[in-house]
């Protein structure tokens, strides 16, 4: 049996709830077990960004929780949920969102720095993640000095960085290349095949879509659609 | 801002030290009550001859101190009779240096007399014009005489210089009754620190004896003292709410501009503890980049000033009437210097509170969209 890693419950997000209640998510029910390479679709305001930040602790629910190997990630508070963030949870943003005054070695350490792992730790895995994402030439550039797609390698090797239990990608092509977009997707594949790490990414992307094992479309916060290979569980109830 | 106030009040009390009061007066119990020449030192001779001996004392002299008037043909005018020893004086206060027209006492001629400035244009008196003065001896008769202008002096202190005249002692005391007597010893000592010390010694010698200091003396100027430092503070508050707005403003400024970082370091796992003290840090180091420049800023103005002084010529009158001299020579201690650099790095840090707690509070779904 494949081990659940995210496990969303009856999901639901609602804005002006005392007013005009607007639902950006409505009773989302969702698994994704370890090793799954997932992509959430649906147009713009569908709440695909929504859901990422439930699963990833950013945002709290309106009803419902999260269980992230066992552990429901809407029940912890402030630093306990950072904690938790930091050690189980790898984000990848739209816009990389490195640190522009640190170099690539650093951008990627910073994160083993907040684990307080010792130096040589640090260094060897800094090291082993450069070298996997194919920038072990670039350690010393800050971003300004790397392109888009380089940019966005680091921040996957930042994610990757504290071994996280699964990777979050909001629109992760959104600002990049065809070339850079393939590449990119190319990587996290391997990342996928190689490791087994799990990764869900919200997109528009059709090259994601097309890469992605299983499809889940959102439409004004409810899951239309699943092509899970495995379990789908979906729920339309109104 | 401190520099200026410390400059503009240790002025004061040099002057007032240096020209009107000396460290201590020594009087009879009852003198400084009505100022009756009647209560006099009756020993003052041999209490002069020994307060010079102490090891703490630098200058000394006897004085008889008289209420009269000076009058010429143009008018009077309500006046305090100093009779001075003239030697004795020089060594004890400035009076010689702030002559600014004639000389000073000449020991073979007698009834020579220095007057004010003020004086002078008030009763249109001039050098070696004659004036007369006029006081109550010891019996309470009324004694008059007539002095030359010797000399023109002018102090800081205009109210000073209009109620001080100048004679040598020798021409007075017989006048007075109290000849070979003194009713008032000024005494200036070594350095102010000894103050209580050389306080005590003369007390403990001459127990029947009203031994006061330049603050018991001169209360006001002890209030001056206190109310200078309360318009220090005054204004060092004033300076630093400013500075702290400055922070609050600077600092709320870069959460601003860095909603969407801090955001991202939340999201990543930066605890609130560390943001927290991410802020503080910033602040700290913003501090230490503005501090040294700031320092050195004052340092140089402080020690430019101090030997320039600052010309407030224009508003001399108004000083003067304050008894406050019209240039100022700031000056700061390094304790003061520290404590205002203490103060500063506190302030900061505390006014960076306020925007370390909004960046706690920031949401980071909310903050990466920004």
């Amino acid at each position: 049996m494949q081990e659940t890693v995210i496990d969303a419950h009856n999901l639901s997000k609602i804005y002006d709830e005392q007013t005009i209640p607007v639902y950006a998510l409505n009773g989302v029910h969702l698994h994704i077990t370890r090793g799954e390479f997932t992509a959430i679709k649906g147009p713009s305001g569908s709440g695909k960004t929504t859901l990422l930040n439930m699963i990833g602790g950013l945002d709290t629910p309106s009803d419902g929780y999260v269980e992230i190997n066992g552990t429901k990630i809407t029940a912890l508070k402030g630093n306990d949920l950072i904690d938790f963030r930091l050690n189980n949870i790898g984000f990848v943003f739209q816009s990389y969102n490195l640190i522009p005054v640190l170099t690539a070695k650093e951008n990627i350490e910073f994160i083993l720095l907040l684990q307080k792992r010792p130096r040589k730790e640090r260094e060897q895995r800094v090291l082993e993640l450069l070298r996997e994402i194919g920038l072990e030439d670039k350690i010393n550039k800050r971003p300004r000095e790397l392109s888009g797609g380089q940019q966005q390698r680091v921040a996957v090797a930042r994610a990757l960085a504290p071994k996280p239990q699964f990777i979050l990608a909001d629109e992760p092509t959104a600002n990049l290349g065809s070339v850079s977009a393939d590449n990119l997707l190319d990587m996290m594949a391997k990342l996928n095949k190689e490791e087994n790490m799990t990764f869900v990414f919200s997109t528009h992307d059709q090259r994601v879509i097309d890469r992605a094992r299983r499809v889940i479309t959102l439409e004004d916060g409810k899951i239309v659609a699943d092509t899970s290979p495995t379990k789908i569980e979906h729920d339309q109830t109104e | 801002m401190m520099a200026f106030y410390n400059g503009m009040i240790e002025q004061r009390i040099n002057t007032a030290i240096s020209t009107e009061l000396s460290h201590i007066q020594l009087h009879h119990p009852e003198f400084r009550k009505e100022y009756e020449v009647k209560y006099r030192l009756p020993n003052g001779r041999k209490m002069l001859e020994s307060i010079s001996k102490d090891s703490t004392v630098k200058a000394t002299a006897g004085r008889i101190v008289l209420k009269g008037m000076v009058a010429s043909a143009s008018g009077s005018s309500g006046i305090t009779i100093n009779g001075v020893m003239p030697t004795e004086e020089q060594l004890l206060t400035n009076l010689k240096k702030k002559i600014i027209k004639g000389n000073y006492f000449n020991s073979e001629k007698t009834n020579e007399i220095i007057i004010s400035e003020k004086i002078r244009k008030k009763l249109k008196l001039d050098l070696k014009k004659k004036t007369i003065l006029t006081f109550q001896d010891k019996e309470g008769n009324l004694a008059s005489s007539a002095f030359r202008i010797i000399s023109i002096y002018k102090t800081i202190n205009g109210p000073y210089d209009e109620a001080n005249v100048f004679v040598n002692i020798k021409d007075i005391d017989s006048l007075s009754g109290i000849e070979n007597e003194f009713n008032e010893i000024a005494v200036l000592i070594k350095s102010s620190k000894l103050l209580e010390q050389s306080q005590n010694n003369l007390k403990k010698r001459f127990p029947t004896t009203e031994i006061k200091n330049w603050k018991e003396i001169a209360p006001e100027l002890g209030l001056t003292v206190s109310v200078g430092d309360q318009m220090v503070y005054i204004f060092m508050g004033i300076i630093l709410l400013a500075l702290a707005f400055g922070i609050v403003n600077t600092m709320m400024m870069a959460i601003l501009e860095r909603t969407r970082e801090l955001g991202m370091l939340l999201a990543l796992g930066m605890n609130k503890l560390k943001i927290f003290l991410m802020i503080l840090f910033e602040t700290f180091f913003l501090i230490l980049a503005g501090c040294p420049m700031g320092i050195l800023l004052a340092l140089a103005t402080i020690a430019i000033t101090q030997k320039t002084g600052i010309d407030f010529g224009r508003f001399s009158e108004a000083y003067s009437s304050f008894g406050y001299d019209s240039i100022i020579y700031p000056s700061l201690t390094l304790k003061q210097f520290g404590i205002m650099i203490l103060l500063v790095v506190i302030t900061a840090l505390f006014s960076a509170l306020f925007p370390a707690r909004r960046a706690l509070k920031l949401n980071p779904a909310e903050s990466l969209k920004k």
